[in-house]
């Protein structure tokens, strides 16, 4: 362990958020979430103390405010369009903040272990939907999917494993390649290097599967209407892809909370010196941490291709940074809160189209990952520990 | 962790000084060289039958020597021949562990001033008193011009450099700027013959230089890492859209536009800097690429019927004086630029040595110290923001003036990832550094891959190979970004021209916390 020289820098004033409330958050970043130190106000301090108190006030009731307005929102939608739509949207958002949900994990678990914002995860994402489209090519799993039942089975046997350790080594190697050697190098080099990997995924991916939509014959797999409530139609893929959303999530859950490797991640997360002090190989867990978290991508990437049916090469780019915010949004580090706020992502893309238009959600989400950054960067989760100066 | 990054570094930090002067002396003659292999190969590479005009040494082994003309070719070959090898002998000789020293500088000096008497002598008789028949003859679409002036840039550049070898190495900056400026002077002299290159130098180089100067003030000087740099770009751009198009039916001049856009990406900088600025390193770069994406949906949306939507705002105005009509030629364009690049780089760089550029230094090897100090972090964030925002408002205007029409599809986050780019690959936090950066990556995403498409069919059909005619090749643009990143960042995390004050604190040693603070972070 010669590379370890010593502990990662700490924040003056910023705490291990929430290290164990009732085991719900499990990876926890150690720091960097809190405002740092000193003025409430930032350049508006000098407006007076109103300002400051509007500005605390916001922070304290941020939850209570968003998941208003996302009730607001909801509510609205019913009125103006009517129960039956309204339904649709929530289903919609649901599937849509399933697919998020799983690529957040990935992201807050890096987070949570090496405080390394993983810009290439949404493109390790797409590149394995792309490796889903090969194996599915491959083993001609279109016709034995659309066949019959059983044959349907057999297909997701063969391209979940497959892809998700495809996706994994890819992630694995990312890490090894790009950012092991930087571990303790400054904060911006790593980062640099994590769009450079971003961007290299990216090229490669536009000159292998060209410019233009890749249509992927998934969609056609799992077809039919399971049930209605209320006119609203609910279709088995759309619980083929909030249950296998779910079922992953908390297979992740145990397997954080319960195995030993959960527990190396764990403790490697909370103080990397005293994990490497108790015997921990910190660069395994580290490259554990990475396949684990490219394998949720590669599993949303299939429910993607499954639920859509088209893949272009640069989709993961923009799905990263709205994953991203939903980490950021259930507390960067806490893997519970990526999945909820996937979830609450999800809510807020669907029906922020539906009120202001579609063309307006992707806006709209990144106007609330700079409200949650500058109002409460510790995700609504998270236990505001700012030491005001 | 030092010990690791210094190891990457031993290769500098053994000399010192000497060594980064070192730098500069090996960057000029090898470019010396290469303006040398270039004014030879242009006509060639042109138009393989057109034998050129006659001025190269290629044509002069095709063609019988017939006279004067081609014996002084012949001499001329040799000192191009000496010229070209020269960058390679040292470091062959330093390999086999001997070192030619002086003596070969004045061989090469005596090869550089022979080769530029002899360059203007041919130029003189091929271009005033048109001898053809001693070079054969030659049409005005050829390219001598340009190579001519290629050439003689080329040895006055290598006579300068192994003329005054102890200087360039004393004084390198000075040198490389003095080395630099005549180039940029006379070059759409050397290039009227292909205007696109001139639209290149205007419309690419010189753009993307200034956005770079602007970003380096942000991640450089203040160590923010701003991901969403493009907005202001666009901000820019909209703004002299807006004031200079028939869509308002507005047409102030570009003169005060560009101050205007300027002024107007500041204001946004600092609005946008407020509220988030309190924010970590990781996080002020998510905020900060998240506005970097709004801004261009804002602009596709058209927002307050201003921006035009998808398509964007066209018919921009462009300046016209009696005789200055900006819109017949990108040269005026390219000088005005040239002149708005040299006061920015003076500006910048007085500012980086002034009270608020150590206060930048300061905020960014240690904000807590720093605030204790009495330095105001948010004004002087805030300020570091704005500054570089405004440089990319006014790099925006004059863009938006030179394409005549802008959309929203310009201000992608490619064009954050470029500018990055550039200041990672010339050197965090250092001018020269940078403008290094934004010549080497502009010239290869610009101009090499754009026309590779062409040459690639051209060869295709030389050669008759049928599969290197369909290769997009501007389609490996966003793999050049990511490995000029990651190779960068692993291998030499300072840039090709690192920053004074890193290479000192390499020197002494520097402990991982101010080693980090140079490598500008906050």
């Amino acid at each position: 362990m010669s590379e370890y020289k010593g502990p990662p820098a700490a924040d003056p004033g910023a705490l291990g958020v929430g290290t164990s409330r009732g085991g719900s958050a499990m990876l926890v970043a150690q720091s960097g979430l809190a405002p740092r130190h000193g003025r409430a106000g930032g350049i508006l301090g000098g407006l007076g103390p109103l300002v400051r108190l509007l500005q605390g006030w916001i922070s304290t009731y941020f939850s209570l405010l968003l998941l208003g307005m996302m009730a607001l929102a909801i509510g609205l939608t019913g009125v103006q369009h009517g129960v039956t739509l309204m339904g649709e949207q929530i289903k919609n958002a649901l599937v849509l903040g399933a697919i998020y949900a799983l690529v957040a994990i990935g992201y807050t678990m890096v987070y949570g272990i090496i405080e390394l914002i993983n810009f290439a995860h949404g493109d390790v994402f797409t590149a394995s939907g792309f490796y889903a489209f090969g194996f599915a090519s491959l083993f001609h799993l279109d016709s034995l999917a659309t066949g019959s039942f059983g044959g349907l089975i057999l297909a997701l046997v063969i391209v979940f494993p497959l892809s998700m350790i495809a996706a994994g080594v890819t992630g694995a190697l990312i890490e090894f390649v790009a950012y092991r050697r930087l571990r303790d190098a400054p904060r911006l080099a790593p980062l640099i290097t994590a769009i450079g990997v971003s961007f290299l995924i990216e090229g490669i991916m536009l000159v292998v599967e060209g410019p233009d939509n890749v249509t992927t014959h998934m969609a056609s797999w799992i077809n039919g209407e399971a049930f209605s409530i209320a006119g609203v139609s609910v279709g088995y893929t759309d619980l083929f892809v909030i249950g296998m959303a779910l079922v992953l999530m908390f297979a992740l859950g145990a397997f954080v909370r319960r195995t030993r490797l959960g527990k190396a991640m764990r403790s490697t997360a909370q103080d990397r010196t005293a994990a490497l002090l108790c015997g921990i190989n910190i660069n395994r867990t580290i490259s554990a941490t990475f396949f684990i978290g490219s394998a949720l991508a590669a599993a949303a990437a299939i429910i993607y291709s499954i639920n859509y049916g088209v893949l272009k090469w640069n989709i993961g780019f923009h799905l990263g940074i709205i994953a991203f915010t939903a980490a950021v949004l259930g507390g960067i580090g806490n893997i519970v809160g990526a999945g909820v706020g996937g979830f609450l992502i999800g809510i807020i893309y669907v029906f922020g189209g539906s009120l202001f238009g579609g063309e307006w959600s992707e806006a709209l989400i990144f106007a609330v990952l700079v409200l949650i950054l500058t109002f409460r960067p510790v995700g609504l989760f998270g236990v505001e520990v700012t030491t005001r100066a | 962790m030092p010990d690791r990054f210094r190891s990457l570094f031993r290769a500098d930090t053994g000399q010192g000084q000497r060594t980064r002067g070192n730098t500069v002396f090996w960057i000029l003659s090898s470019t010396a060289a290469a303006l040398v292999l270039m004014g030879w190969l242009l006509p060639w590479f042109v138009d393989a039958y057109s034998a050129g005009a006659g001025f190269s040494p290629q044509d002069a082994l095709i063609s019988p020597p017939t006279g004067v003309g081609t014996i002084l070719i012949y001499v001329l070959a040799v000192t191009m021949v000496i010229l070209v090898a020269s960058p390679l002998v040292e470091p062959l000789a330093r390999l086999r562990g001997t070192t030619f020293g002086r003596r070969a500088d004045r061989i090469r000096l005596i090869a550089a001033l022979v080769g530029f008497a002899l360059t203007v002598v041919i130029w003189f008789l091929v271009s005033v008193i048109q001898e053809e028949p001693l070079f054969g003859s030659f049409g005005p679409g050829t390219y001598t011009d340009s190579a001519v002036w290629l050439t003689m840039y080329g040895y006055a550049l290598a006579a300068l450099v192994y003329g005054a070898r102890p200087w360039v190495v004393g004084r390198q900056t000075l040198a490389f700027g003095i080395a630099v400026l005549p180039f940029g002077i006379f070059l759409p002299l050397m290039f009227h013959q292909a205007p696109d290159f001139l639209d290149w130098a205007a419309g690419s180089l010189a753009i993307y230089m200034l956005l770079a100067l602007g970003l380096n003030v942000v991640v450089g000087f203040a160590g923010l890492l701003d991901l969403g740099y493009a907005a202001f770009f666009a901000i820019g751009a909209y703004a002299c859209a807006s004031f200079a198009s028939p869509t308002h039916n507005i047409h102030w001049p570009l003169w005060i536009l560009i101050f205007l856009g300027a002024a107007i990406a500041s204001l946004f900088g600092a609005v946008l800097g407020a509220p988030t600025l309190r924010l970590r390193g990781d996080y002020l770069a998510i905020v900060t690429l998240g506005f970097g994406e709004i801004i261009p949906d804002l602009a596709t949306n058209n927002v307050f019927n201003l921006t035009g939507g998808p398509n964007g705002i066209s018919g921009i105005d462009q300046p016209k004086f009696w005789f200055l009509n900006f819109s017949t030629s990108p040269r005026w364009y390219y000088w005005s630029l040239l002149l708005v690049s040299l006061v920015v780089i003076v500006l910048l760089r007085n500012i980086e040595r002034s009270r608020v550029g150590r206060a930048w230094v300061a905020l960014r090897e240690d904000e807590v110290a720093a605030a204790s100090t009495g330095i105001n972090t948010t004004t002087t964030k805030l300020l570091a923001f704005a500054i570089g925002a405004s440089v990319s408002g006014l790099a925006g205007a004059f863009y938006g003036s030179i394409v005549s029409i802008v959309s929203p599809d310009d201000f992608s986050f490619s064009v954050s990832i470029a500018v990055l780019s550039i200041i990672v690959l010339g050197g965090i936090g250092n001018i020269a550094g940078v403008i290094l950066g934004s010549f080497i990556l502009t010239f290869v995403i610009f101009w090499v891959l754009p026309n590779m498409n062409e040459w690639s069919t051209t060869l295709s059909q030389t050669v008759h190979v049928p599969g290197l005619a369909g290769i997009d090749f501007s389609s490996y643009t966003y793999i050049i970004y990511g490995l000029a990143l990651i190779l960068m960042m692993l291998l030499r995390p300072g840039g090709l021209l690192p920053s004074r004050a890193r290479q000192i604190e390499l020197e002494s040693g520097g402990e991982s916390e101010s080693l980090a603070a140079v490598q500008g972070v906050a």
